[in-house]
């Protein structure tokens, strides 16, 4: 029973990421349009809205070729391999706040108490687990550059890849800073701890501010910056898309792929900047609650005084929309840069990734390990014990 | 289920690692080792050891292999891949190996104790608690090590392509 | 583990589905000899050169490499730190991963200085 549940929910949130990404290209093309002072897509049903289906149907359609390959089976792998990744780390991330449901009596069976997570898999080691799997989507490049047979891609792919991974340096390092301060690596966990009023201990004494809430981008400002940067460039998206620019390389990696295959990448990319926007919420903008207002024991209060039973899945339902919407603002975000900022040139993206973040997050990192060694010492009162 | 699980991806490892030493391009051997990384990976899942699998994923799956297949992926392959025959040899060594492994795994199933111990010991915080008691000696070397490979890689790479 | 392979194999039968949706309901693949070469901006594609090779992703791919492993050390660093500082060993492994990370620090400064990440 319990996996019936759990496979329906997994099913659930792939096809919700999945079914999200069309709306998000009606959207890109929509917002980047108004900011640029023409409309976009809007002859196509109201508002435009049909374009997305017109988007799905027509590369469907279109012929499947793959004569130039010069190898077949890993051409047809690489689109696969786009889209595992960020679907692997959209399953780990807490989209609420998990459902207590107390045993109750059905149809003459038991079904003991329940935790119902609202997400796919509720993992102890979230963070790691996401610097892993993301780490995987540099193969999807270079499979798709190598097998199209064409020296332009390859050399794309590998430019590609190598950006990738520089900027996965800067990634990993500031999310060392922020798990100095919270001390886990449970996103989960993570939500939780942010949940909470803004407390820190300044020289010996505990200061709460009670009207902030316990924000991640609070006690790291400086890694939160670091790591959208990065987000930005693991993703592949402006001000970082080089690889995929038209006019550099002809059209990078996926320069031999046309139809479904293409799409398919596309998807992946979109897929990248919807786990970037989660990620971001997550770690540093409280992912579900926002205190004080809407924390899980607020509402829950709220909820229990006039709904009694169904306190706990109003609540879960009110965080969720709390982190839907800071999830569509950072998503927004993605498609402003997008409309701003020119595109960095790849020796300067490559020096961006080494000689400025790299540092940047490695000074983040110790700063915070400094700065938390000291404030304990002053509470303490000396090194030892 | 578990146990399903762990037949299923000890069966993705062992044919990955098969086609590895089996396969005539060098590319597709190294794209192979990935696949059996990632199955192996979602072994140490299984035995609790989470946070293993996912520096398996980050530093070997995730940078060593890429490494391979990158470096690989520049190359023209022709000279490798016609020298690649299929020997008896070949097939002796590998069923050698996997003989041997199998006798000792069978050995150790038979004569060992069969439990698998604390499975707290691989948490993150145990690691980093035995990394800086037992092995801090052990974790300063690698340091050392770790700069010593990048100024070797450096200099190597340096010498001839001064225009590059 | 069960929901990660589940997910997985979800994922990849998605992307399958659609090309197979492709593969059976688009017009089939007929290579002519100007669709099976590779695109190379309308230009007759030239034999590919036999310069040299380019080093510099063979060195990035390594110093990726060793960055990599020294910030995967610091994860348990990270973990483990406030329990140290709570049993009075803080200084001790402040010590111990300062001299850890000047030894990052010294590599980092070290290949930035020896312009080994020259991209031009």
């Amino acid at each position: 029973m319990e996996t019936l549940i759990n496979g329906t929910k997994i099913l659930v949130i792939f096809l919700s990421m999945g079914s999200l990404v069309p709306f998000l290209v009606w959207a890109e093309r929509r917002t980047l349009a108004l900011m640029q002072s023409r409309l976009g897509p809007n002859r196509t049903g109201p508002l435009g809205l049909l374009q997305i289906l017109a988007d799905l149907v027509k590369p469907l359609m279109k012929e499947d070729f793959a004569g130039q390959a010069t190898h077949k089976g890993l051409f047809y792998l690489a689109p696969l391999l786009a889209i595992i990744p960020p679907a692997l780390v959209f399953g780990a991330i807490p989209f609420s706040h998990p459902l207590i449901l107390p045993s109750f009596e059905f149809l003459g069976y038991a079904f003991g108490p329940y935790t119902f997570y609202f997400q796919g898999f509720n993992l102890n080691v979230g963070v790691v687990f996401a610097l892993g799997v993301s780490s995987l989507s540099a193969y999807a490049l270079l499979i798709a550059g190598w097998s199209s047979g064409n020296k332009y891609s390859l050399l794309g792919a590998l430019r590609a890849a190598a950006q990738t991974i520089s900027y996965e340096l800067a990634l990993s390092l500031a999310l060392v800073g922020l798990i100095l301060v919270f001390n886990t690596l449970d996103f989960l966990e993570m939500v939780k701890i942010q949940s909470g009023p803004l407390t820190f201990s300044f020289f010996g004494s505990e200061k709460t501010i009670p009207f902030l809430p316990g924000w991640g981008i609070f006690y790291q400002p400086v890694g939160a910056f670091l790591l959208f940067i990065s987000f930005l460039a693991e993703s592949n998206r402006v001000p970082f898309d080089l690889p995929e620019a038209e006019g550099e390389l002809v059209a990078g990696y996926h320069t031999e792929y046309g139809g479904i295959k293409l799409i398919l990448f596309y998807i992946g990319e979109y897929a990248h900047i919807m786990v970037a926007s989660a990620l971001m919420v997550t770690f540093y903008f409280g992912g579900y609650t926002f205190y004080p207002f809407l924390t899980e024991d607020s509402l829950n209060g709220l909820f229990q005084a006039r709904m009694g039973e169904w306190a706990g899945l109003l609540t879960s339902l009110a965080l969720f929309i709390t982190f839907l919407v800071k999830f569509f603002l950072f998503l927004f975000v993605f498609m402003w840069i997008r409309a701003t900022l020119p595109r960095f040139r790849y020796d300067q993206l490559m020096d961006l990734g080494w000689k400025t973040l790299l540092p940047w997050a490695f000074g983040n990192a110790v700063v915070t390990a400094v700065v938390i060694f000291i404030f304990d010492f002053f509470k303490r009162g000396s090194f030892f014990g | 289920m578990d146990s399903l699980i762990f037949y299923f991806l000890s069966s993705v490892l062992i044919f990955s690692a098969l086609r590895v030493v089996t396969h005539k391009n060098p590319v597709y051997g190294a794209l192979y080792l990935a696949c059996a990384l990632v199955a192996l990976a979602g072994i140490f899942f299984l035995l609790e050891a989470h946070f293993i699998a996912g520096v398996q994923l980050v530093v070997y799956a995730g940078a060593v292999i890429v490494l391979f297949v990158m470096v690989l992926m520049l190359f023209d392959l022709k000279a490798e891949k016609q020298l690649w025959k299929i020997s008896p040899f070949r097939w002796a060594s590998v069923a050698f190996v996997a003989g041997l492994t199998l006798g000792v795994t069978l050995l150790e199933g038979l004569l060992g104790s069969s439990s698998i111990g604390d499975l707290g010991f691989f948490s993150a915080k145990h690691i980093a608690r035995l990394l800086f008691t037992k092995y801090v000696l052990a974790f300063e070397v690698l340091g050392v090590l770790l700069i010593l490979i990048a100024v070797g890689v450096v200099a190597l790479t340096r010498l001839e392509r001064e225009d590059d | 583990m069960a929901p990660i392979l589940f997910l997985f194999f979800i994922a990849a039968g998605f992307a399958a589905f659609l090309i197979g949706i492709s593969i059976k309901f688009a017009p089939k693949d007929r290579p002519t000899d100007i669709k099976a070469s590779s695109y190379e901006c309308g230009l007759a594609p030239d034999p590919p050169p036999s310069r040299h090779i380019p080093v510099k992703f063979y060195r990035t791919a390594i110093l990726f490499i060793i960055f990599d492993i020294e910030i995967i050390f610091m994860y348990p660093f990270a973990l483990a730190y406030r329990d140290f500082l709570a049993q009075g060993q803080g200084l001790y492994i402040l010590l111990v991963m300062g001299v850890f990370l000047a030894f990052f620090l010294l590599g980092l400064w070290w290949e930035i200085a020896s312009k080994a990440l020259k991209w031009t």
